[in-house]
């Protein structure tokens, strides 16, 4: 590479040398012509710079007149430029890109501050909807102690007198003060339920799902409630199920689910009737069905029957005694555990309410149950 | 287990006509020895010194509530061992754990009913350490 810089060199010289023996504007055409094949065969610009710098200073240039010497550095000049011009397109390809880049950053970091603001709103928003819901709970806290403890006295008091003083009283209050204790009782049941659904449907309540054998919680639920269904002449029945049937419940909810279904289906029953209960597969879930033989749920009203405060005829509220909320609340609570509930009716032969549970290890029941051929 | 049977009650709660009604219940229904206490502090002061076999004790009330006088109560070596039941709204599940957890022998829902208070109570104490 030195050789041919220092050949470089000699060309500029000669080629200079030609145009100051009067070789007009050709050989200044040639020095042009060879630092461009110098470019093109590989030596740096800067290097050929320096070898027309050197060939003018060292040999030539104290012989040159003012005139000829600003064209040959005109000449240099348009030369450089044409060999720069490569680097000039990158250097402003390079500020282009970099002005892309930054716009590309700020509009980025815009964004980022958009998201960021989004993020502490939406923050805000479910910290203020936490703050809410915990004053909700604290609310419906207070209101539940503040409604009970009156009631606590009132059932209490009138408890006491039926008790201790009933035998004593004239007939006619002997049934008012019954009337009053009788209700007081609803009315606590009505707290209970309206306290229920409300946790419930918040979400506020803590289910706690096991899974269990199915069988103890229909035995304990009919343990439970035959006492209120005696009282009506109604009998509950509990049929065979199949064995081993497990499901993923809350079992204290699975009760009062079964407690507000078996109260219903023995307020409903004349007396002397029956009220069966049955667990059978049922597409895929295990299907816990109450039968009873009342008068059926009339059309106009079976398409309300979940609604609150719904009952079929306001005629059948005060006797019954219901609240009108204990549907609804079987309904969210099956729900709740994965499940689903319906009824059928039939006017004057009577009212099936069931739920349907997925099933649990549903291979091995199935293995149980073939074994068992006779149960149902 | 021969024991001897449940007689003295102190009777924590802060509202008057609760009071009356469940002092009535326990004592005229239930045949037993009632103390009452209008709020917790009370208790604290009154259950060393009256020595009930079992404290029934509201859980909501002003100053200091229930579960707070029954961590008192245990750190008080001539009380520390006297069963307290709850007598509270309806609790979920996972709140009487919380109570029996605490030492709580039971919980009583109020409204209750006061013909059986004394025999829920009875059957609470029959219970204990079974």
């Amino acid at each position: 590479m030195k050789a041919s810089i220092k050949s470089l060199t000699d060309d500029y010289a000669a080629a200079l040398r030609a145009y100051l023996e009067g070789g007009g504007e050709a050989p200044l055409f040639r020095a042009y012509q060879i630092g461009r094949s110098a470019v093109a065969a590989g030596i740096g610009v800067l290097e050929v710079a320096a070898a027309h710098q050197e060939a003018l200073v060292l040999d030539l240039l104290h012989l040159l007149a003012p005139d000829e010497s600003a064209l040959i550095a005109k000449r240099a000049s348009e030369f450089f430029a044409e060999a720069l011009a490569p680097f000039e397109a990158s250097r402003r390809g390079f500020q282009e890109a970099t002005g892309v880049l930054r716009d590309l950053n700020r509009e980025l970091q815009q964004r980022i501050e958009v998201a960021l603001k989004d993020y502490q709103a939406a923050q805000a928003k479910l910290d203020e909807r936490r703050r809410m819901e915990a004053l909700k709970d604290e609310f419906i806290s207070i209101v539940n102690h503040e409604l009970r403890t009156p009631l606590t006295s009132i059932h209490g008091a009138l408890g006491i007198i039926n008790t201790r003083l009933g035998a004593n009283l004239p007939e006619e209050a002997r049934r008012l003060i019954d009337i009053a204790y009788r209700n007081s009782r609803r009315l606590a049941r009505l707290v209970d339920n309206v306290l229920d659904l409300q946790k419930i449907e918040s979400g506020t309540v803590t289910f706690e799902i096991q899974t269990q054998p199915l069988r103890p919680l229909l035995e304990q639920a009919l343990e439970a409630n035959q006492p209120y269904a005696t009282q009506l002449g109604v009998t509950l029945v509990l049929e065979e199920t199949p064995p081993a049937v497990r499901v993923a419940v809350d079992g204290d909810r699975l009760i009062q689910v079964l407690t507000n279904l078996l109260s219903n289906a023995a307020k409903f029953s004349p007396p002397g009737e029956r009220v069966a209960v049955s667990a059978a597969t049922s597409d895929g879930y295990w299907r816990v069905a109450v039968t009873d033989h009342g008068p059926g749920i009339p059309e106009s009203f079976r398409g309300r029957v979940f609604q609150r405060f719904a009952q079929a005829d306001s005629s059948t509220t005060r006797p019954r005694g219901g609240t009108g909320l204990g549907l609804s609340i079987c309904k969210l609570i099956v729900e709740r555990m994965g499940g689903r509930i319906g009824f059928e009716t039939s006017s004057g032969r009577g009212t099936t309410f069931y739920f349907d549970l997925p099933m649990e290890g549903a291979p091995g029941e199935a293995a149980d149950t073939s074994a068992c051929p006779e149960s149902r | 287990m021969s024991r001897k049977p449940l007689s003295r009650i102190l009777l924590v709660e802060d509202d008057p006509d609760v009071q009356v009604v469940a002092s009535l219940a326990l004592s005229e229904i239930g045949g037993l020895v009632v103390e009452v206490c209008g709020s917790a502090l009370e208790a604290l002061t009154t259950a060393p010194v009256f020595q009930p076999d079992l404290i029934l004790m509201d859980v909501m009330m002003p100053g200091m509530d229930g579960i707070a006088a029954l961590e008192a109560l245990r750190k008080d070596p001539r009380v520390a061992a006297t069963p307290v039941v709850f007598m509270t709204a309806r609790a979920q599940s996972h709140e009487v754990a919380r109570y029996r957890a605490l030492g709580s022998l039971g919980v009583i829902t109020k409204p209750f009913e006061p013909e059986s208070l004394a025999e829920t109570l009875r059957g609470l104490w029959e219970s204990r350490d079974a």
